[in-house]
């Protein structure tokens, strides 16, 4: 990157920056806290004549889904932007918009569930709608932000896929992080991604209805199909981030390695803490341990094939999750996907779950090297292990 | 890299200083990281805003506790948890009405206090200190440049520009007197 041709943005202006580019033409969006600035910046951009669309205000998240899945089915590009508690809200209408294979691109600051309150960067809130049938990307800088809605937008709208996509990442760390960001031209944007143009859509010239009543038979059917395209993103996903090199020079992968020749194990993460870890295999490597990061991009869905191929062999797996589900052998997310996606495979790795930077826990890289370092000592159990 | 920790109360600018301090370190051709946190505004809640300046990119993501700098809006903030990181090496500089020998009892460390309150009333600015400590810290740590840092508080300044950039240069300009001193 070029620092004359970059600007500083957050995290949050860099999505909305993204979401302009894209050219929405139908913004339904509640604001929350740590997200609101991503609102507050597609209005400006609206005054500025940057961005014709209609800027939508519900009276709450739930709503402001409702009206993204109802605009998105006439056949128009549709974005929105929430946290937290206001995903929690939009659950029943995340299934809705899956089931209606409606391609609305959606950024979520990560940020910690209630009960206790906070405000802090934890992945709980988007895991916990891993089954939604939503394209899942978790981001560790604005610049990948940016990106990632372009990608998003691209990979949701193929006819083959047309689900709709959350990008996540964390409050503050990301959210609120001024950084040095390149903007692409909207001429260069018009060229990688057409304008959506969907064969069936709400037309009063046509007669149609969605979402009707249906058998058993057609229900299993449906599931059966949106179950199919999940299976084909993983392969447009790819192509799309391919495209965005040749566009941008940037390339991010769905499974990004760091490190990894020569590596005996392999630090997992998502999100910033993938950022982090980088210092720490940098010294590890110096100090003589041979471990290198694979960073999940894509979580759903989730690169089952591609890790059972990078990890076989390797010596040690070790998982760091920022986020929490209770009851699921000591509470990681992300070290039970592992898990399964390794099952039966020949050398697989011992696998370690820890859970750090849980509640927005400060992960430093030396306490990432300190988990590792664990790991080097203990044998691997099932279940997760609670770090830092 | 160089990492310093800006501490301050909700409404006294420390996330802005971060942000101005770090646009102006860009400007001189870095690459930067300017974070808070902060979660629910509360004014006059403790605020800590980080800065990362280096000549490559950044990646890491998480809090500074070995900071290279403090920049500290508040006495009642510099205490023992903040210092917890910091090392003799660590270049602090305090708001105070006290003086720098009034700090010694925190330990071996290298603290400057700063009435910053005076130098912002002086220039009209009541107590928002935060263009006068800017300018002190460019004094302080030696970058970054005054100029370049006069023409960010100029540009970044909603209102009162011209004394903003005077409260500032005032604060560079008495840290600058006080390290020939030393």
């Amino acid at each position: 990157m070029k620092l004359k041709d970059a600007m500083l943005l957050t995290g949050n202006h860099a999505a909305a920056y993204g979401a302009m580019l894209a050219q929405p033409k139908v913004m339904p969006i509640y604001p929350i806290t740590p997200q609101t600035p991503v609102a507050e910046k597609l209005t400006e951009f609206q005054l500025q004549g940057l961005l014709d669309a209609e800027f939508i205000t519900p009276e709450s998240e739930h709503s402001a889904m409702a009206a993204c899945i109802s605009a998105s089915l006439t056949g128009v590009r549709v974005f929105t932007a929430t946290s937290s508690q206001g995903l929690m809200l939009m659950h029943e209408l995340l299934h809705f918009a899956s089931g209606a294979r409606t391609p609305i691109v959606m950024v979520n600051a990560n940020r910690t569930v209630a009960s206790p309150w906070g405000f802090w960067a934890d992945h709980t809130d988007s895991l916990s709608q891993r089954d939604t049938g939503w394209l899942q990307y978790y981001v560790e800088n604005p610049q990948e932000a940016l990106d990632t809605v372009l990608q998003a937008y691209k990979t949701a709208e193929n006819p083959s896929v047309l689900l709709p996509a959350m990008i996540s990442y964390e409050a503050f760390y990301v959210s609120h992080s001024l950084e040095v960001v390149e903007i692409p031209s909207q001429e260069a944007v018009d060229s990688y991604l057409p304008p959506f143009d969907p064969e069936l859509r709400f037309d009063p010239e046509q007669g149609r209805s969605f979402g009707n009543v249906v058998s058993q038979e057609l229900y299993y059917r449906h599931r059966k199909q949106l179950s199919q395209a999940m299976d084909k993103v993983f392969a447009i996903a790819k192509d799309a981030d391919e495209k965005w090199k040749e566009l941008t020079g940037r390339t991010y992968g769905l499974v990004e390695r760091y490190k990894c020749e020569n590596a005996q194990h392999i630090i997992i993460a998502m999100g910033t803490i993938s950022g982090t870890a980088r210092a720490a295999v940098d010294k590890m490597q110096s100090d003589g341990i041979p471990v290198g990061l694979m960073k999940i991009r894509l979580f759903r869905p989730f690169p089952v094939d591609k890790l059972r191929q990078e990890l076989a062999g390797r010596d040690k797996v070790i998982i760091l999750d920022r986020g929490s589900s209770p009851g699921t052998g000591g509470g990681s997310v992300l070290h039970q996907e592992v898990k399964s996606s390794l099952y039966g495979l020949k050398n697989a790795p011992e696998v370690y779950g820890y859970l750090a930077g849980v509640g927005g826990t400060n992960i430093t890289p030396e306490k990432i090297e300190d988990l590792v370092k664990r790991s080097l000592k203990e044998k691997s159990t099932t279940k997760s292990i609670w770090g830092w | 890299m160089l990492q310093v920790r800006i501490e301050g109360r909700g409404g006294q600018g420390a996330q802005l200083a971060g942000q101005i301090l770090a646009t102006t370190f860009f400007r001189e051709g870095k690459y930067i990281q300017s974070f808070a946190s902060f979660g629910g505004a509360r004014r006059g809640a403790p605020v800590s805003s980080f800065l990362r300046v280096d000549k490559l990119p950044i990646t890491l993501h998480c809090d500074i506790d070995k900071p290279d700098a403090i920049l500290c809006f508040d006495s009642s903030l510099l205490n023992e948890t903040l210092l917890e990181g910091a090392t003799f090496r660590t270049k602090i500089l305090v708001n105070s009405s006290k003086g720098t020998g009034d700090f010694k009892h925190l330990g071996d460390f290298d603290i400057t206090a700063l009435n910053a309150v005076n130098i912002s009333r002086a220039h009209n600015l009541g107590r928002i200190v935060n263009s006068t400590l800017m300018g002190a810290f460019a004094g302080l740590v030696g970058a970054p440049d005054i100029e370049t840092l006069l023409a960010v508080i100029r540009e970044m300044s909603p209102v009162k520009i011209e004394e903003n950039a005077a409260s500032c240069r005032e604060g560079y300009e008495l840290i600058k007197k006080v390290k020939e001193a030393v």
